[in-house]
C-alpha cells in the first residue's frame, strides 16, 4: 500500500483560497485611506492653483491662498498645545507620584470624561458661557494690564469674547485628555526598580521625577505631544463655533483667525456649484489630511504600543 | 553612635535630616510644597467639566418635558422626537456597517496576517483615527453625495459615520483577539482546531466583553460627531421615509441652532439635544469602563 504523502490537489487549492480570503477584510482600513485621498484627488481635479495657492490671501472667487489658514492651524493648536502639555504633565505627575491611589481613582476619570464630551457640546458651552466671560473679564483685563506687552495691545478685543484667547482654551481643554493620557502612561511604565534606586540614593521624590522618571519616559511625553496636537489640530466643529472664523491674520492675541478645518467645514456649502472653490477645499483638506497623519506617525512610531484604547482621537 | 541610632528609627525626611543646611532644607521643602501644588491642576480639568454639565443643565432643564423626548409632531418646533429616532436610526445602520467591516478585518489582523503586514494595516488603522473629521466628511461628500449621487441623506450619513467608526471596532477587535493567552491559542490548534473554530468557538467567548465595549466606545464617539454627518446630511422636520431621504441628526440640531438669539424655543431645543447627547455619551463611557475593568479580572483568571 502506497499512502500518498501529499494532499489530493484540491485541498491544495482550497488551502490557497483559504490562506487569501481572510487577508481580504484586513485590508479595509488600508482601503478607506487610500480611498479618502484619492477621492480626494478627484475632487479636486487636480486644479493647479499655482504659487498662489501657497500664498495668504483667500478671497473666493478668485483667490485661493491658503497659508492664512495653516497658520491660524497652527496659532490655535501650538498654544493649546503648550498649555495642554504643562497641566497635563503636572497632573500626570501629580497623578502617579505625590497622590494615594484612593484619591487618584476618584480624579483621575474627570480627565477621562473630558475627552468623552462631544465637542459640539464644547462648542454650545464655549460659544454662550465661555466667551461672553473672555469678551467681559479676561480679554479686557489683560488688554488693560498687560496691553504694553507687543501682541497684547493694539486693536481693542471683541465684545462678544470670540477669538483667540477663547478658542485655545477650548483646543486646550480637549487636547487635555490625550497629554495626561500618554503621559502618565510613560510615567508609569518607568521601572519600580528606577523609581526606589532614586529614592534610596536620598533625592527627594520631585527629583526622582525630575532626573530619571521624566528621561525615561521622554520618548512617550513626546508622542503625546504629537497626539495632543493632533486632536487639536483637526479639531472642527468647536472651533467653527467659538474663533469668529475669517481669512486674516490675527493682529492680535484677542484677534479672529481661521483654521484649515473650520473654514472648511463653514464653506463646503456656499462652494457647491463653484468646480474653482471645491477644488481649492478638497486641495485644502488633502494639506490638513498629509499634516495630521504625518504628526500622527510620529507620535505613534515613539512609543512601542499605546496602552490607553478608550478615547477618541487616541 | 547616638546619630546612627536616630537613623535607624527615624520615620520622616525631617528626621533623617542630619545636614540642616538650606540647600537640604529647600530640596525637602520644594518637594512638600509641589506635593500640594500639582494636584490642584486636576482642577483645571474638574471645573470646566462640572461647569459645563452644570451649564447645559440649567438651560435644559427648566424647559424639558418628557414630550420634548417623546413627541414626533413635526410641525411642534420644540420636540426632539424625530432627531432622537432618526439618530438611533442612522447610528443602528452605522454601528451594525461599521463592525461588518471592522470586526472581520480586526479578527483577519490578528489570527491570519503576518506580522509585518499586520503591522502596516494597523498603522493604516491608526491613521484612519487620526484623521480629522472634517476630511471624513469631505470624503463623504464628495464620494456618496456627488459622485454616487446619493445626495445630502441618510444613507450618505450612516455610511460616512460607519466609516467613521469602522477603524475603532477594527483596533478593537484586532486587540481583543492578540490579548488572548497565547496558551489558550495554541491548546486550541493543538489539538486539531481548524481556524474558524477558534476564532468561533475558543477565541470568540474570550473577546466578546472586549469587542462589545469598542462597540459601545464606536457608538459613544459616533453619536457625538458633528462635521461627517452635517457635511453628507441636510436637514429634516421628519422621520426619513426612503435612504434617500433628508435626515436631522441630534449634534445637527445643535448645529442649527445653537446662534439663536437667548430665550428662543430654538436655542433651548439646542440645550435638550446638547444635555441628551450629554447624558448618552457618559453613560456610554461609564458602561465601558466598568465593562473594562470586569473583563481585565475576567482576562487574569485565564492565566490562573
Amino acid at each position: 500500500m502506497n499512502a500518498t504523502p501529499t494532499a489530493p490537489r484540491h485541498r491544495a487549492y482550497g488551502a490557497t483560497i483559504g490562506r487569501i480570503v481572510p487577508f481580504v477584510p484586513a485590508l479595509i482600513p488600508m482601503a478607506i485611506l487610500v480611498g479618502i485621498v484619492v477621492e480626494l484627488l478627484i475632487s479636486s481635479k487636480l486644479t493647479n492653483f499655482g504659487w498662489g495657492f501657497w500664498g495668504s490671501i483667500w478671497d473666493p472667487p478668485s483667490q485661493w491662498g491658503i497659508a492664512v489658514f495653516i497658520a491660524g492651524s497652527f496659532l490655535t493648536a501650538l498654544p493649546a498645545l503648550f498649555f495642554a502639555m504643562a497641566i497635563g504633565l503636572g497632573i500626570a505627575i501629580a497623578s502617579t507620584t505625590y497622590l494615594p491611589g484612593w484619591i487618584t481613582r476618584w480624579l483621575d476619570p474627570f480627565v477621562d470624561l473630558l475627552a468623552g464630551i462631544p465637542s459640539i457640546v464644547y462648542g454650545i458651552w464655549g460659544y454662550l458661557l465661555v466667551a461672553p466671560f473672555f469678551g467681559s473679564v479676561i480679554n479686557p483685563a489683560l488688554y488693560a494690564h498687560i496691553g504694553f506687552i507687543p501682541g497684547f495691545g493694539g486693536l481693542a478685543p471683541r465684545a462678544d469674547g470670540l477669538g483667540l484667547p477663547v478658542g485655545v482654551f477650548i483646543l486646550t481643554l480637549m487636547a487635555l485628555p490625550i497629554t495626561t493620557l500618554l503621559i502618565r502612561d510613560a510615567l508609569r511604565s518607568v521601572p519600580r526598580d528606577l523609581w526606589e534606586a532614586g529614592l534610596g540614593l536620598g533625592a527627594t521624590r520631585w527629583e526622582t521625577v525630575r532626573h530619571v522618571a521624566i528621561p525615561y519616559g521622554s520618548r512617550g511625553i513626546l508622542s503625546a505631544a504629537f497626539l495632543g496636537f493632533g486632536r487639536a489640530f483637526g479639531e472642527t466643529v468647536a472651533i467653527a463655533m467659538v474663533l469668529n472664523v475669517v481669512a486674516s491674520y490675527p493682529t492680535n492675541v484677542y484677534g479672529s483667525t481661521g483654521t484649515m478645518a473650520a473654514e472648511m467645514f463653514l464653506s463646503l456649502d456656499s462652494a457647491f456649484g463653484n468646480t474653482q472653490w471645491l477644488a481649492a477645499l478638497s486641495e485644502m483638506a488633502l494639506v490638513l489630511l498629509a499634516i495630521s497623519l504625518a504628526v500622527n506617525i510620529i507620535g505613534r512610531r515613539l512609543v512601542a504600543r499605546i496602552v490607553t484604547y478608550e478615547v477618541p482621537g487616541l | 553612635m547616638a546619630s546612627a541610632v536616630n537613623h535607624l528609627r527615624a520615620e520622616t525626611a525631617e528626621e533623617l535630616l542630619f545636614d540642616r543646611s538650606f540647600r537640604t532644607r529647600w530640596r525637602l521643602g520644594f518637594d512638600k510644597a509641589i506635593g500640594w501644588v500639582l494636584p490642584l491642576l486636576f482642577l483645571v480639568a474638574i471645573i470646566p467639566i462640572l461647569d459645563l454639565v452644570y451649564y447645559i443643565a440649567s438651560q435644559a432643564l427648566p424647559t424639558f418635558t418628557w414630550t420634548v423626548l417623546t413627541s414626533t409632531n413635526p410641525y411642534d418646533p420644540d420636540a426632539l422626537g424625530v432627531p432622537i429616532e432618526t439618530t438611533a436610526a442612522i447610528m443602528l445602520f452605522a454601528i451594525a456597517l461599521a463592525v461588518l467591516l471592522g470586526l472581520f478585518g480586526g479578527v483577519a489582523t490578528a489570527e491570519f496576517l503576518p506580522e509585518r503586514a499586520a503591522g502596516w494595516v494597523r498603522m493604516a488603522a491608526n491613521m484612519l483615527v487620526g484623521t480629522p473629521s472634517v476630511v471624513l466628511g469631505y470624503f463623504g461628500y464628495f464620494l456618496f453625495v456627488i459622485t454616487f449621487g446619493w445626495g445630502l441623506s441618510f444613507i450618505a450619513g450612516s455610511v460616512t459615520l460607519a466609516f467613521f467608526m469602522t477603524p475603532y471596532i477594527f483596533r478593537i477587535s484586532d486587540l481583543a483577539y492578540s490579548s488572548i493567552p497565547r496558551p489558550i491559542r495554541e491548546a486550541a490548534y493543538g489539538s486539531g482546531a481548524r481556524p474558524y473554530q477558534y476564532v468561533l468557538r475558543v477565541g470568540a467567548p474570550i473577546a466578546f466583553p472586549q469587542i462589545l465595549n469598542g462597540v459601545f466606545l464606536a457608538l459613544a464617539i459616533g453619536v457625538g460627531e458633528t462635521a461627517p454627518i452635517v457635511l453628507t446630511t441636510t436637514q429634516s422636520v421628519i422621520f426619513p421615509p426612503t435612504i434617500y431621504s433628508p435626515v436631522t441628526f441630534l449634534t445637527g440640531t445643535i448645529w442649527e441652532n445653537f446662534s439663536q438669539p437667548a430665550g428662543s424655543p430654538s436655542l433651548s431645543l439646542a440645550f435638550q439635544a446638547a444635555l441628551l447627547l450629554m447624558v448618552v455619551v457618559v453613560a456610554l463611557n461609564i458602561l465601558v469602563r466598568v465593562i473594562s475593568a470586569r473583563y481585565q479580572k475576567r482576562l487574569e483568571g485565564l492565566y490562573q
